[in-house]
This record gives structure tokens, C-alpha cells and sequence, in this order.
């Protein structure tokens, strides 16, 4: 067992772990920190035991464990929710879905950034001031009336302002990307990082003839990798946590994302589908989040500090 | 002359070009945050005020929609409950983020290992958590809730089902989706104070507890005050929640504003009322939102 000699003063020091005191509020602390771990920890191992219990016993036993566990007896376990629940089809949309976001929220809201950090426009301050108010819009209040739009996007109908053809968006993956675009956010995350880039490099790219997209795309995004990826991580993420606006706007079950299609399941579950294969329902949707995790855990700890914005 | 208009033609062309080259790599955002955020936000309130045809606006009505939706009998209720979901959020949400990112900074022993379950939280995706959870209250012994009373013979209990709790219980579900990302924020900040400070103060006679309230609290509290309103923001316009694991009951126990807004405009066919709703909440949040600027000016002059 590590002794304190490693600890960093803080709260508690050097000094005060020498006593008994010190000592027993360190214990505190450590039991507080174990019994919270426990607390976050448990409820994801309930889930894998139930996944892994049979359909009998997870109506009749009240035991944790599942009674037999053996590789064979496991893999019958995966390979039966799997047929039960079909998410192959909702797995590969939601793989098409992030794979848009991405792009949108690296694109739309990385060159925003780019040309409100190194452009001193006419208009790039106002529309700055507009992004930090949109950010502490409440998103809440916009569901009806984009759902509106979808339905005549981008202007609905009878509305005095409609001009040209409106099309019918509901069922395509446009609303979803669209939001991932519209991310003020990220937008001032972009913004901040890019400062930090010395205005010279883009003068003197400008200088060799670079063109703005290319500066952008050669050498801010490179240089401001870090936020890059903990952006594109967060745009991932979201297609494969968010069952709302996929549930809203798809309307085709072969169209549905994994989260979508797992809440609709929920209110058939009583009927057909029973907890433990919907257990490994559960599982299934979280490999993806815990992959992306498992690799790119560095930069999401990182990309941490990055997460407090200021406006 | 002559050539001195002609060098500040060339002049303004350039210039004109360079914002020009600047506004079309600006335009893709301002167009998707227009069409996504600015215009539903205003026409929500503008369209409040008319009468719909499913989701067509058609003619002019003033104020019908919000007398229909404040004579509702369950408007009172809808807003009591959501003002108990900020409520309790606060309550039971505020203090463990902050308590445990200062116990994690103390530790030397499995620290690590300690930050990565206590972090699993935030890296599960919402729609399992929430249907996670939905089992974990379920009110037969299925329920993880129930086996574990059931381990010391205690009988099942209907966990959501019970009206009075409702709210606290779907509280405790939000805290625990949502502490380990508030933690971590405070933890990075936590990182940042100079320990010279601690050992300034542990020279000066202060204990571990002054040294807390002393040294290490107010570094902090610009952050965890912008934080903690932003999250109660945030907790007024709860739906998910509601919305997987309650349906809103048991007989509307624990029915939101934002669920409510839901339920006219997707289910009920009321989208009028509904963005009328939205309109009530729109104006509730502004100024909430307002006090959030005025606090972070606040925060920013005294840094």
C-alpha cells in the first residue's frame, strides 16, 4: 500500500496525517469516495447480471447472481436478445447519424469559430454576442416549433415569410444533423482555442496564398487537435445517448437509432419482451459509448477544463 | 487624384473581398442557428397567438391559447411540481459533486481506480441510464431496489408509484446521471489552486476545516455558483426524465412544464397551448437566465 509520503498538500498535509486525527478524517474521506463508487458501480453490475440470468429466473429468484454462468450459456444469452430485439439495422443508422454530427459540428461550428477568432469583420461581433445569448436559450421551448418546420423546412407553411419550396424532413437524419450544427457551444469552445493561436500564422499563410477554408482545415484544426476530438467525441456520443429526437422525427422503424428504438421497445416490454433480454439491450447501446471512451480516454479527461466556457 | 481614387477603389475592393471571404465560412453557422434556435424561438411566441390546424398556424386568436392552458386545472400542479424537481435537484444534487471532487484531491490511495467508477456514470449513454433506472425502481421484486430489500426480508415497495416521492426518486436518478460530470468540472478547477496557499495557511494555525472554508472554497465559488444555476436552468425543463420513467404519473405526480409541453404537442394534438406553454416558460427562464449573465460579470470582475 502506497504510503502518504506522495500526498500533495491540500486540505489535509503532511503535518496532519501524522495525527490521529488527520488520519481518521483521511479514512473518512477515502470511505465517502469508496462508498460513492459503489453507488455509481452497482447499478451497471445489476445490469450485466440480469442481462445474463434466463428468463425464469429473473421473474422468480430475487438473487443476484445468475445461477449458471458458463461461456456457452453466456454467449446463448447475447446471441438470443440479439435476435429478440433486432438493433443491427438501428445500430448501423445510429453509426450513419454520429458520422453526420461530426462532420456538422466540427465543420459548421469549427469554421464559426475560425472566423470569430481571427477576422476582425463588420458583423462578426454582433453575431458573436447572438451565439453567447443562444447559448443560455432554453431548448425546451423550441421542440414544436422546429418539429413545425421539419414538417415544411426551412419555412412552414402560411407563414408570411415562406418563400420557394418547402420540403418534408421528418424521416431523414437532416433534423439531427442540423442539430448537432446548431451548437453555440461549440461554437465559442472553437473560438477560445483558436485565440490561442497566434494571428501571424494566418496572416502569413494568407501572404503564400493559402485560402480561408484552407488555413482552416491545414492548419487551425491541427494545431487545435485536442478540442477537435473532444468536440467530435461529444457529437458522437450524443447520436448514440439521445432517444428524443430520433423518437420525434423518424418515423420509419428502419430508420430509428439504437436509443429510439430501445424506448419504444420499453412500452412493449411488459407484454413481450422480457427485463433480462432487455438488460442486454442495455448493454448493447453502451458498447459503442464505452468504446469511444475506452479510446479516446485521454482527451475526454483533458477536454475536461476544456468543458468549463466561459461566454 | 486621379490615381488616388483609383488606389482606394482597389483599396475598398480588397477590403470587400476579405469580409466577404469572411462571411461565407460565418454564413453555414448563422444559417443552421437561425433555422435551428433563433426563428423557432421567435416564432414559438409569435405562433402562440394563433389558432393551429394540426401544425399549421392559420388565423389570429390573441390570448386564447394561454387562457386555455392557465385555466387548465393542471397548470398550478404542472408548474408546484416542476418548481419541486428545481428544488430537490438542488438539495440533493448540490453538495456531493463538490464535497467528493475536494475528498478525490485528498486521496493518495487507488485514486485512479476511484475516478473511474465514480466517472462511469458519464460515459454510459442517457436512454440506458434512464430505462436503467426505469428497472431499478421497477415496484415488483425484478426491481435491483426490491432484491435488495428483499435480501433483509423487507417487502416490495412501488418506489415511483408512490405519489409523494415521485420527484425526490426521479431527483436521486438525475443526481446520479449527472454528478460525475459536474464533479470532474470542479475537480479540474480544485487542481488548479496553488498549494503554496494551503501551506501559507497551515503556517498561519489554521485547521484542515478553515483551510477548506478559507483557502479552497473561495477559489472556487464563482464556479460552482454559475454552475449550480445553470443546472437549476437546466432541471426546469426536465422531460426525459418524466418522460421514461414515469410517463408523467402516477396520475401526473410528477409531470413536468417541459413534459407537459410535450404531451399537447405531440400527443394530444394541442400544439396552440403548447407553444403557449413554451411562451410561460420562455418568459420564466429569460430572467432566470439574466440573473445567470449579471452573476458571471459579477464572478469575472472579482477574478
Amino acid at each position: 500500500m502506497k504510503r502518504f509520503s506522495g500526498k500533495q498538500p491540500g486540505i489535509l498535509n503532511q503535518i496532519d496525517l501524522k495525527s490521529f486525527k488527520g488520519k481518521l478524517l483521511y479514512w473518512i474521506f477515502f470511505g465517502v469516495l469508496v462508498i460513492a463508487a459503489l453507488c455509481t458501480v452497482l447499478p451497471a453490475v445489476w445490469m450485466v447480471l440480469s442481462a445474463f440470468k434466463s428468463t425464469q429466473e429473473m421473474y422468480s429468484s430475487a438473487a443476484f447472481l445468475p445461477k449458471e454462468f458458463s461461456p456457452s450459456y453466456a454467449w446463448e444469452r447475447i446471441t438470443v436478445a440479439w435476435k429478440d430485439l433486432a438493433l443491427g439495422r438501428s445500430m448501423i443508422n445510429t453509426f450513419i447519424v454520429s458520422l453526420g454530427n461530426v462532420v456538422a459540428s466540427v465543420f459548421v461550428c469549427g469554421l464559426a469559430g475560425f472566423i470569430l477568432s481571427k477576422f476582425r469583420v463588420p458583423g462578426t461581433k454582433l453575431i458573436f454576442v447572438m451565439v453567447v445569448w443562444t447559448m443560455m436559450m432554453p431548448a425546451i421551448i423550441r421542440t414544436v416549433p422546429t418539429y413545425m418546420s421539419y414538417i415544411s423546412f426551412p419555412f412552414v407553411i402560411d407563414d408570411k415569410l415562406s418563400i420557394g419550396t418547402n420540403y418534408n424532413i421528418l424521416d431523414t437524419y437532416w433534423p439531427i444533423w442540423l442539430t448537432a450544427g446548431a451548437n453555440s457551444f461549440e461554437i465559442i469552445l472553437f473560438k477560445n482555442n483558436f485565440d490561442a493561436i497566434p494571428t501571424s500564422l494566418v496572416e502569413s499563410a494568407k501572404l503564400d496564398g493559402c485560402s480561408n477554408f484552407k488555413i482552416f482545415y491545414k492548419i487551425m484544426l491541427p494545431i487545435a487537435m485536442p478540442v477537435v476530438v473532444y468536440v467530435a467525441i461529444g457529437a458522437l456520443s450524443v447520436a448514440w445517448s439521445d432517444y428524443f429526437t430520433p423518437y420525434l422525427v423518424l418515423k420509419d422503424a428502419a430508420k430509428m437509432t439504437t436509443p429510439a428504438r430501445l424506448f419504444m421497445l420499453k412500452d412493449s416490454s411488459a407484454a413481450s419482451i422480457p427485463t433480462n433480454v432487455y438488460m442486454m439491450g442495455l448493454i448493447f447501446a453502451s458498447i459503442p459509448s464505452l468504446l469511444i471512451f475506452c479510446l479516446f480516454q485521454k482527451h475526454i479527461v483533458g477536454g475536461i477544463s476544456l468543458g468549463a466556457v466561459k461566454g | 487624384m486621379k490615381a488616388n481614387t483609383k488606389i482606394s477603389r482597389e483599396k475598398r475592393k480588397q477590403k470587400l473581398k476579405r469580409y466577404l471571404g469572411a462571411w461565407i465560412l460565418l454564413l453555414p453557422a448563422v444559417i443552421v442557428l437561425y433555422l435551428m434556435i433563433w426563428r423557432p424561438s421567435f416564432m414559438g411566441i409569435v405562433w402562440s397567438f394563433f389558432k393551429m390546424k394540426g401544425y399549421t398556424p392559420t388565423e389570429f386568436v390573441g390570448l386564447d391559447n394561454y387562457i386555455q392552458v392557465i385555466t387548465n386545472s393542471d397548470f398550478g400542479r404542472v408548474m408546484w411540481n416542476t418548481v419541486q424537481y428545481v428544488f430537490w435537484s438542488f438539495l440533493i444534487g448540490f453538495l456531493p459533486p463538490l464535497l467528493l471532487a475536494f475528498m478525490l484531491n485528498e486521496i493518495v490511495h487507488f485514486r485512479t481506480t476511484l475516478r473511474t467508477a465514480i466517472y462511469l456514470p458519464a460515459i454510459l449513454p442517457g436512454v440506458s441510464i434512464l430505462l436503467l433506472w426505469y428497472f431499478i425502481y421497477f415496484p415488483n421484486e425484478t426491481g435491483m431496489l426490491n432484491m435488495l430489500l428483499a435480501k433483509f426480508g423487507v417487502d416490495p415497495y412501488v418506489w415511483l408509484n408512490d405519489s409523494r416521492f415521485t420527484i425526490i426518486f426521479i431527483v436521486i436518478e438525475m443526481t446520479w446521471q449527472g454528478f460525475a460530470a459536474t464533479m470532474f468540472l470542479y475537480y479540474a478547477s480544485i487542481q488548479g489552486i496553488d498549494t503554496t496557499l494551503y501551506e501559507a495557511a497551515t503556517l498561519d494555525g489554521a485547521n484542515p476545516f478553515q483551510r477548506f472554508i478559507h483557502v479552497a472554497l473561495p477559489q472556487m465559488s464563482g464556479l460552482v455558483v454559475l454552475n449550480v444555476v445553470r443546472q437549476m436552468i437546466g432541471v426546469f425543463q426536465v422531460l426525459q426524465q418524466p418522460m421514461v420513467m414515469t410517463g408523467g404519473g402516477p396520475n401526473g405526480a410528477s409531470t413536468s412544464v417541459g413534459y407537459q409541453m410535450y404531451q399537447y404537442g405531440f400527443v394530444q394534438g394541442r400544439v396552440g397551448q403548447a407553444l403557449a406553454l413554451g411562451t410561460i416558460v420562455f418568459a420564466i427562464l429569460i430572467v432566470a437566465t439574466c440573473f445567470y449573465f449579471y452573476l458571471n460579470k459579477k464572478v469575472e470582475e472579482n477574478q
